[in-house]
């Protein structure tokens, strides 16, 4: 436990040394600026107008909210992935570089607690930035309309989740190509086209009303980790909805699971 | 217990999805004694990286068994014992010394709070105390190499492996190295060094082993493989004509070097004290009487030819 607490400890300090984290953290914040500019320059009035509501109807903030935070969660949800992906592709291709492997390999820790390691680094550091934008925006919109929704709050961890689910695809590509660019292809491939695709795979099937298809579709959609769905609970849980199906949470978490054990196989079966 | 105990060991690497092999190490057994340094020596491409990265755990063994302080190596707890110079290693660009060693310290299980004099003292051990705080891209080919050194001896390891540390270093840095080797040695380290450098593995080596493409041709303390028993140098004091000794000549091998120098060759000490007696015999005056040392070069590149030639011809 020591072992992989060290390393992920060095994974964070290396994305404090590269800038990675200060880039995160700079464009989270000018977002958060932009919108605190937009917070504070907007009358409320223009607000209710916008949203054809009277002012004097009871819990109107409340809703006003949700959907302001509707929306910003999908744009949250698809910019915070889009960059923690950036930031975390190269941290294996960046460890497997000759020379400093074998110093890693050569410490008393086990292969299984650098993939590890390396996994929980990467989620912390991602975490940490994730929920200084959410707490942000949540702070900026119940100032604004003075309402307090606390489940936006959790969308933390679920874009969190999200973004573990690819992050371990990430560190397997990693491990079996030393490509950061490939991993970061692979990642944005499923989330902006396959997995959507995928989740509309019902209305495709309809369309072109091919068996074969049908039962490709359906194979896919079981293996490649359901981003959007996993999109449309985050944006559930944020209006504090929590009747969803789940069942893309267990493919997701299985396929997690299976890519983190998929790596450290074969990371110990290399030689460096 | 061994620091040491290699067990006809074979690494086959495979590249190119499988379609070639490389046997890098061929059926290989060595034993390291505690508290000694240990050289390997072979050409380039010999095997000698293979081997400390299996002790290591780096690479994996294809058949047979490596152990390391009694240990076997894919235990990895065994390496908190161990210390290891990587060749041509890096560390992250953007880590100062002090953070380098910091950070290997900790995945070492140490502390790293506690070491703070530990790190000034192996700075300072490897001339790189006004490095500390520089970081690490800025340092040139030699001071990787102490900083490097000075890694490998922070978790104060039973065991180090060193693979060619002197590569890059000016004559009195590997001067200093070589100290550096031999006040280790005297704390009760094993060191075990890769190099082609032999001159410089011939003065701190107990012990070598030569290998060439996988195969250990020759095991043995430095003295045993650069002394040749059979072959003395004579050197008279006056001239000495090969007419004078003509008769003594072939039963002796006598040949002469100059005038006054000869090499005989002799079976046993027996012979030597009978080619003395007749020698005095002939009034002739015997000044020096050597044992013929080869430098660990000569032997090495003749060893190395004799194998290449075996691989050749069968
Ligand atoms: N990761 C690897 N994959 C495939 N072949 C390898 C690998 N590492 C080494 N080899 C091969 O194994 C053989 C031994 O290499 P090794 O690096 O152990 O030699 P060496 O004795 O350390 O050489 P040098 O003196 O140049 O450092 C070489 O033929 C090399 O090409
Ligand atoms: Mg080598």
């Amino acid at each position: 436990m020591d072992n992989i607490l060290v390393l992920a400890k060095y994974t964070f300090k290396e994305a404090l040394s590269r800038k990675i984290f200060l880039t995160f953290f700079a464009v989270s914040s000018l977002v958060l600026f932009v919108f605190l500019y937009m917070a504070v320059t907007i009358e409320n009035s223009a607000i209710f107008e916008f949203f054809r509501a009277n002012d004097n109807a009871t819990g109107i903030s409340e809703r006003i909210a949700e959907a302001v935070q509707g929306g910003i969660t999908f744009y949250l949800f698809a910019g915070g992935l889009f960059l923690s992906i950036f930031s975390v592709s190269s941290f294996i291709p960046n460890m497997l570089e000759k020379g400093m492997i074998d110093v890693l390999l050569s410490k008393p820790v086990s292969r299984a607690q650098i993939i590890i390691g390396k996994f929980l680094g990467g989620t912390v550091i991602v975490y940490a930035n994730i929920i200084y934008v959410v707490v942000g925006f949540w702070l900026i919109v119940g100032l604004k309309l003075d309402t307090w929704n606390f489940y936006f709050l959790l969308t933390s961890f679920a874009i969190t989740f999200t973004f573990m689910v690819l992050y371990a695809m990430i560190i397997l590509t990693g491990i079996l190509t030393k490509s950061s660019i490939l991993a970061m292809i692979i990642s944005y491939l499923i989330f902006f086209i396959l997995s959507p695709l995928l989740a509309a795979k019902d209305n495709i099937i309809g369309l072109f009303e091919s068996s074969t298809l049908e039962v490709i579709l359906n194979f896919f959609y079981y293996i490649v980790p359901q981003t959007a769905e996993l999109a449309q609970i985050t944006n559930y849980i944020s209006t504090g909805t929590f009747e969803f199906d789940t069942l893309p949470i267990f493919v997701s978490f299985l396929f997690m699971i299976l890519n983190l054990a998929a790596a450290i196989f074969i990371f110990n079966k290399k030689d460096y | 217990m061994k620091a040491v105990e290699v067990f006809e060991l074979t690494k086959i690497y495979t590249t190119g999805f499988g379609k070639q092999t490389v046997r890098a190490l061929n059926n290989f057994s060595i034993e390291v004694e505690d508290e000694t340094i240990y050289g390997l020596l072979g050409p380039n491409g010999a095997g000698k990286t293979t081997l400390v990265k299996i002790l290591l755990g780096i690479t994996n063994l294809s058949t047979g068994s490596a152990k390391i302080l009694g240990q076997n190596v894919s235990d990895y707890t065994i390496r908190k014992e161990t210390g290891y110079l990587p060749e041509n290693h890096r560390f992250p660009p953007y880590l100062s010394a002090e953070e380098v060693l910091k950070f290997v310290a900790e995945s070492n299980g140490i502390n790293p709070k506690s070491i703070n004099s530990k790190i000034d003292e192996l700075l300072e051990m490897v001339n790189m105390t006004k490095w500390k705080k520089a970081k690490v891209k800025t340092y040139s080919k030699g001071m990787m190499q102490r900083l490097g050194l000075a890694q490998s001896l922070i978790n104060d390891p039973k065991l180090v492996f060193l693979d060619e540390p002197t590569d890059g270093v000016d004559p009195i840095g590997r001067k200093e190295i070589r100290d550096i080797l031999a006040r280790l040695k005297a704390e009760g380290k094993t060191i075990f060094i890769n190099s082609h450098l032999l001159s410089e593995v011939e003065l701190i080596s107990d012990k070598v082993a030569i290998l060439n493409k996988g195969n250990l041709i020759k095991e043995g303390s430095v003295d045993e493989l650069t002394t040749s028993k059979e072959i003395y140098k004579l050197s008279f004091d006056g001239n000495v004509l090969e007419s004078d000794i003509i008769d003594i000549s072939s039963k002796y091998h006598l040949e002469s070097q100059s005038e006054n120098i000869f090499t005989a060759k002799l079976e046993n000490s027996e012979q030597l004290n009978e080619l003395i007696d007749a020698l005095r015999k002939k009034k002739i005056l015997i000044k020096s009487l050597l044992p013929q040392k080869n430098t660990l070069e000569d032997m090495f590149i003749s060893l190395i030819n004799e194998s290449d030639k075996e691989v050749k011809n069968g």
